[in-house]
């Protein structure tokens, strides 16, 4: 079970709404390679997963990235404050706004919703590992094109904590794929 | 000090002590008898509770396990973490 705590992992506090830059951002909350998809894909790994190391690598990287789902929707909640009619057209998030007002909805850049085809659970241990070691790098990608596209201060320091954390998983999932596993001890049913 | 500022001085020490656990947590799970590594699990721990047990004092439950004030239940109350005032 999960208990929820009331602060976020990192702080946001953006004083000026952008539309623009949210419409790029949406993409780590519903993108192919963003939060929404971590988390799933980490925590639903963990049933098939045979290794105690593992399985407790899974849980605790997949919590934390439950949390970053919440940072990057406070990013889109705080970029989408207070617009007016000419602010949504001229930021271009008329085409979102017709749909979801400033609703925070999971989908990607493109305006595709989110959707499990862009992640897997395989049931095997390696193939689950290098789609996760995979999954961080795309993830730290589309942090560097968004730093790449946005100047406001406010948005690129939390969006830099975030592009570290998936630094740091890829770092310990690699431990877990490159360690012999046979050493880990196997609890199995 | 104004209050606010009291409030975000606590919150913001809370949020560094449990991140260095989040952190150090990762690496416990591969590296689960590294003496450094449970030592700094433990020292983070004992700073994060003093912290949260501060902040909670003042300002309200962290979780909604932690409400204390026997006529309201504050757990509800504003700002939430993703508003500007948070």
């Amino acid at each position: 079970m999960w208990m929820y705590e009331k602060r976020l992992e990192h702080p946001v506090k953006i004083k000026n709404p952008n539309p623009a830059i949210a419409k790029v951002i949406i993409s780590q909350l519903g993108g192919p390679d963003g939060e929404l998809g971590a988390a799933t894909r980490y925590l639903q790994q963990r049933y098939s997963m045979p290794y105690a190391k593992v399985k407790g690598l899974l849980t605790d990287i997949g919590t934390e990235e439950l949390a970053h789902i919440e940072m990057i929707s406070a990013i889109l909640y705080q970029l989408t404050r207070n617009l007016s009619i000419c602010d949504i057209k001229k930021g271009g998030f008329d085409t979102y706004f017709v749909d979801h007002t400033t609703g925070v909805y999971p989908q990607a850049a493109s305006g595709m919703a989110f959707s499990t085809a862009t992640l897997q659970v395989t049931g095997d241990t390696f193939t689950d590992l290098y789609e996760d070691l995979a999954a961080e790098q795309k993830a730290r990608l589309s942090y560097d094109n968004i730093l790449r596209l946005v100047d406001d201060p406010d948005v690129r320091d939390p969006i830099k904590f975030l592009r570290e954390r998936e630094i740091v998983h890829f770092q310990r999932f690699g431990e877990a794929n490159y360690t012999n596993l046979s050493k880990f001890t196997r609890h199995t049913g | 000090m104004n209050c606010e500022c009291e409030r975000q001085r606590l919150l913001n020490l809370v949020r560094m002590y449990d991140f260095a656990i989040t952190d150090v947590t990762l690496y416990l799970d591969s590296h689960p008898k590294c003496p450094h590594g449970l030592a700094y699990y433990y020292k983070y721990k004992q700073l994060y509770s003093e912290a949260l047990a501060a902040y909670e004092r003042q300002f309200g439950p962290m979780t909604n396990r932690a409400n204390t004030n026997p006529t309201t239940w504050t757990w509800v109350d504003d700002p939430w973490p993703w508003e500007l005032e948070a």
